[in-house]
């Protein structure tokens, strides 16, 4: 694979602490792009899937794999082998693109028809899909993981069972047990 | 004048020139003082100092041989005067006083002059090394003095702030002439060791860990009157600031609360009650009940608790029911207003534990200790207690941090530290797992609480369930007592703290040893025992105080075993419990001296350091058995230490890369902040050191970006630190907030939330972005209030997830 980089205990790559891997190359070239030098596609390095592997293993304090870049999509098969072993030792796989879930859907299922079905398999193996690209002018703070707006966060199992984008809900953490629910004073007065 | 006349009955009149056998030479007329300044040349004051040195050698009728010596002089003087432009100096003309002494077979007296010069050159050198201190404080502006700025809660920019330094300053230079033993004087002026909070050396013990329901259970004093028991949470939180306020103004050091929710556990049931017995009283009169038998319904209502369980909630539903009986109401209704009542009490007590819990917070950053100067250095352990009342307290006050002060702003006070525990909190379906997480969430928006870990085994070897003084507590940026050598039955948290601690400066033991592990061993325990000594010395010097000395700490009881002793009584005996720490700084750089790389680096240098601590602790544990007092070992924060030494050290030895090339020594047994190294990594390396280091200790982890958004990940870095075996660790990420918009994140040049620049000259407003940092334990809110060692270490720091 052609890599620009990897962050083994990255916590600004989706939820936890996770592996992030980040591909070298892409063509979308969104202004505004948090990697630019990511772009280039002989840019960044090589590094085998094997080697990734081992070092994903040695990521004691990761509990998911992030596929990022660069755009992902455009090494399927190296990326599918990665996610593969994401869930293999537990993990959970988050994936970012710029293209929308719906494009990628249709990519995957014409390369399937010309005998490649190695992005429909990359796709199987994502759990979440950030997509679409980043449009500066919908530039956002305020969405979890998203830089702009137009962004999404995709259940791709859902999505690939029901054939339309769903979107992904984080799940609720419990909330505090033996609460009462009220909104404890939270216009007290500051003295006593 | 005197001089006039004693120089008048030797026949000697003033001006020098004017001595007969010295017509027609070429004496000096003006004299260089130290300072620069010349002065008129008298040789009256070389004869009246000689005449000193005659007398103080037993000489008789010592005028006469003192004027043969100033004749001397003056002919030595008036031979260089050809040879030179310049007037002679004050050193250059004693100099020849001392030579024509000799010449003149006065050796004795020769002798005597030289001891009264060097004497008089110390005296001069503390005058002025103490008034350059004192006019730094007074005139020089904070931003350009390190010594205002020597620990950052300290505002030195006020009035009550300056009068400590001064205070402070002399106290220090009193204590180093005059109190310490020479030997240790000149090694801590030296930089071989740094006797920590040098100014209360005579005064008073460093820190305690305040056992609030004591003082509770029988109300206390502060000095002017008896503050009764407390019967609202309310009262509960506002006690809670005064004792540790009060207790501040009797110690320097950090104040600790080891069981804060216990402790304001029963505040909560006690306002569960009255809120209860007040909402059925309302009920009965709303009812048409008798006012004259309204006492009835507020007794029916006086036990009920937070969370009844089924069978006492069952009770209570009876005693509603046989209360309204006589009203005609059937069980249903009565049913009903026993619900109504007991939302409305929970409601009502769950509002004001939350607004005891503000204010708390509020009151321990607005209330100054110690001369107005700064707050306390107050910290509360919390966590472990699973009763429904602690948990209200322990959620309302990780509420309370999360919303920030009165503008939004993060509190600097007190240092919170959640204490994790098996069991209890740390795995999901523990009663209080929800308050772990809680815990994270608040730490990872605002710094604490930090984490201690009550499972790691040389926690959990002191702990006896049943007893929350055998649980684990910190105190403040690091400091843990827990062992009792002097008393193994008592080995306990309540009542006892640290009485001093001194560190070593390793790195210079290092680079002294020139690769030498073996010499560097032997030097590090010749050190250790000056160490031990010292501190030995001081606590002589603390158990000769009296109780009254410690109006709150021993007067009320606040301090084990202080309780019955009287005013008058010396508290030398229950010291004893306190610990004595030998601290180290820089076990990184002592390793890259030796043998060329750091713990983070190596195997080899992790072994190392390993043994180099282990070699401390087991001395400090032998000083335990061979004094019987609480000898430990402890990785010092290092605040106002961490420029000092490598600034000596760079000067002596010059930039000797990864050594003394920064402006700081790495604190204790960190891993440098300025080496890229996963967080993993760090964890599993620096716990090792926990284990050793009863006196106290502290990882951090350097997390990158927003930690708020993403507290899965803050939450199993806390985890990992658990199942390492650190015992006590918190996670640093940045903390910058905008005034003006309120945003609160990470601010770079510009603020995310309204696009603002701070920076007049890059088109902003001049309106300062807040940061908060924190500096060896303690956050701070500007970066202007570090010295200069921490700005570079803050400066360097890398992430590490």
């Amino acid at each position: 694979m052609r890599i620009a980089g990897v962050e083994p205990e990255s916590v600004v790559d989706g939820p936890g602490v996770r592996f992030a891997v980040f591909t070298q190359g892409c063509q979308l070239h969104c202004p505004g792009c948090q990697n630019p030098e990511t772009w280039a596609d002989d840019g960044g390095c090589e590094e085998s899937v094997p080697r990734l592997i081992e070092q994903m293993d040695d990521a004691v304090l990761a509990g998911g794999l992030t596929l990022s870049g660069g755009e992902a999509s455009r090494q399927p098969s190296g990326c599918a082998a990665l996610a593969r072993h994401a869930h293999r030792i537990g993990w959970d796989v988050w994936c970012w693109s710029g293209h929308t879930v719906e494009f990628l859907m249709r990519l995957a299922s014409v390369e399937q028809a010309k005998g490649d079905g190695a992005l429909a398999e990359m796709l199987s193996q994502i759990d979440v899909l950030v997509d679409g690209p980043f449009l500066l002018r919908r530039r956002t703070l305020g969405l979890a993981w998203r830089g702009s707006d137009n962004q999404r966060l995709i259940d791709m199992p859902a999505t690939l069972r029901k054939g339309r984008a769903v979107e992904w809900r984080p799940p609720e953490r419990a909330s505090l047990a033996g609460s009462s629910g009220g909104d404890a004073g939270r216009t007290g007065e500051w003295w006593v | 004048m005197t001089t006039t006349t004693e120089f008048g009955r030797s026949g000697i009149d003033r001006p020098a020139t004017s001595l007969p056998a010295l017509t027609g030479t070429a004496v000096p007329t003006r004299v260089r003082k130290r300072d620069g300044r010349t002065v008129p040349f008298a040789a009256d004051r070389i004869t009246r100092a000689v005449t000193r040195a005659f007398t103080a050698t037993g000489v008789q009728n010592p005028e006469p041989l003192a004027l043969q010596v100033t004749l001397g002089v003056l002919a030595r003087l008036s031979a260089q005067q050809t040879e030179q432009t310049e007037e002679p100096g004050v050193e250059e003309i004693q100099d020849i006083v001392e030579k024509v002494l000799m010449s003149q077979g006065h050796d004795e007296t020769a002798k005597a002059y030289i001891l009264y010069r060097q004497r008089r050159t110390m005296r001069r050198e503390e005058q002025s090394s103490l008034m350059t201190a004192l006019r730094d404080i007074t005139f020089a502006p904070a931003e350009d003095c390190d010594a205002k700025r020597e620990n950052a809660n300290i505002d030195a920019h006020s009035a009550m702030g300056s009068m400590l330094r001064f205070g402070s300053e002399s106290a220090k230079q009193f204590n180093m002439l005059q109190v310490l033993e020479p030997a240790h004087a000149a090694a801590h002026r030296d930089g071989d060791i740094h006797i920590h909070d040098l100014d209360f050396l005579t005064l008073t013990t460093t820190c305690c860990q305040i056992d609030l329901s004591r003082l509770f259970e029988h109300g206390f004093s502060t000095g002017h009157g008896i503050l009764r028991a407390p019967q609202s949470i309310g009262s509960y939180a506002a006690l809670a600031c005064i004792a540790i306020q009060s207790n501040q103004n009797d110690q320097h050091g950090g104040q600790a609360v080891p069981n804060f929710d216990r402790d304001m556990a029963p505040g909560v049931a006690k306002t569960m009650r009255s809120r209860a017995r007040s909402g059925l009283v309302q009920a009965w009169l709303l009812m048409g009940g008798d006012p004259e038998r309204a006492a009835e319904a507020a007794r029916t209502a006086s036990d009920w608790v937070l969370a009844p369980d089924a069978d006492a909630r069952q009770e209570e539903r009876n005693s509603v029911r046989t209360l309204f009986a006589p009203l005609g109401l059937g069980e249903l209704a009565c049913d009903r207003i026993d619900e109504r009542v007991r939302r409305q009490a929970v409601a009502e007590t769950e509002r004001l534990t939350y607004q005891a819990m503000e204010a708390f917070i509020a009151n321990l950053n607005t209330m100054n200790s110690r001369a107005g100067a700064q707050t306390p250095f107050s910290s509360v352990n919390y966590g472990t207690d699973t009763s429904a009342e602690a948990r209200l307290v322990v959620r309302s006050l990780l509420e309370c941090t999360e919303a920030g002060l009165g503008g939004g702003e993060t509190a600097i006070f007190p240092i919170q530290i959640f204490r994790v525990a098996e069991g209890v909190n740390y795995n999901p379906g523990d009663p209080n797992y929800d308050l772990f997480q809680l815990a994270c969430r608040t730490s990872a928006k605002r710094l604490f609480p930090n984490f201690s870990f009550q499972d790691a085994p040389f926690n959990a070897a002191y702990h006896r369930p049943g007893h929350p003084e055998t649980e684990i507590a910190y105190m403040g940026c690091r400091t843990r007592v827990m062992a009792n050598v002097h008393d193994p039955s008592r080995s306990i948290t309540y009542g006892r703290g640290n009485l001093s601690f001194t560190s070593i400066n390793l790195p210079r033991l290092a680079i002294q040893a020139d690769h030498d592990v073996d010499a560097f061993f032997t030097s590090m325990d010749a050190m250790t025992d000056l160490v031990i000594d010292q501190l030995l010395d001081r606590l002589k010097i603390q158990s000769q105080k009296k109780v009254r000395n410690f109006p709150f700490l021993m007067g009320q009881g606040v301090w084990i075993d202080s309780e019955g002793l009287d005013a008058g009584d010396t508290v030398g005996e229950i010291l004893k419990h306190g610990t004595l720490a030998v601290g180290f700084i820089g076990l990184a750089e002592t390793l890259v001296a030796l043998i060329g790389s750091h713990h983070g680096q190596s195997d080899e240098a992790l072994d190392l350091g390993m043994r180099i601590v282990g070699r401390l602790r087991e001395r400090t544990d032998r000083a335990g058995e061979e004094t019987g007092l609480n000898f430990s070992t402890f990785a010092t924060p290092a605040e106002g230490l961490s420029g000092r030494f490598v600034r000596i050290d760079r000067e002596r030895f010059g930039a000797i890369p990864g050594v003394t090339d920064r402006e700081y020594y790495t604190n204790s047994f960190h891993i440098p902040v300025y080496f890229p190294i996963s967080a993993a990594e760090k964890i599993s390396r620096e716990a090792p050191f926990h284990a050793l280091t009863n006196g106290g200790h502290i990882s951090y982890v350097e997390m990158d970006g927003d930690p708020s958004r993403n507290v899965e990940a803050f939450e199993r870095i806390v985890r990992h630190m658990h199942d390492c075996g650190i015992g006590y660790g918190s996670i640093n990420h940045p903390v910058d907030r905008d005034p003006v918009c309120g945003y609160n994140g990470i601010i770079d040049d510009v603020c995310p939330g309204c696009g603002r620049r701070e920076d007049l000259a890059a088109g902003g407003d001049g309106i300062g972005f807040e940061r908060i940092r924190r500096i060896t334990g303690y956050l701070v809110g500007t970066l202007d209030r570090f010295n200069d060692a921490k700005r570079a270490e803050v400066a360097d720091r890398v992430k590490h997830a």
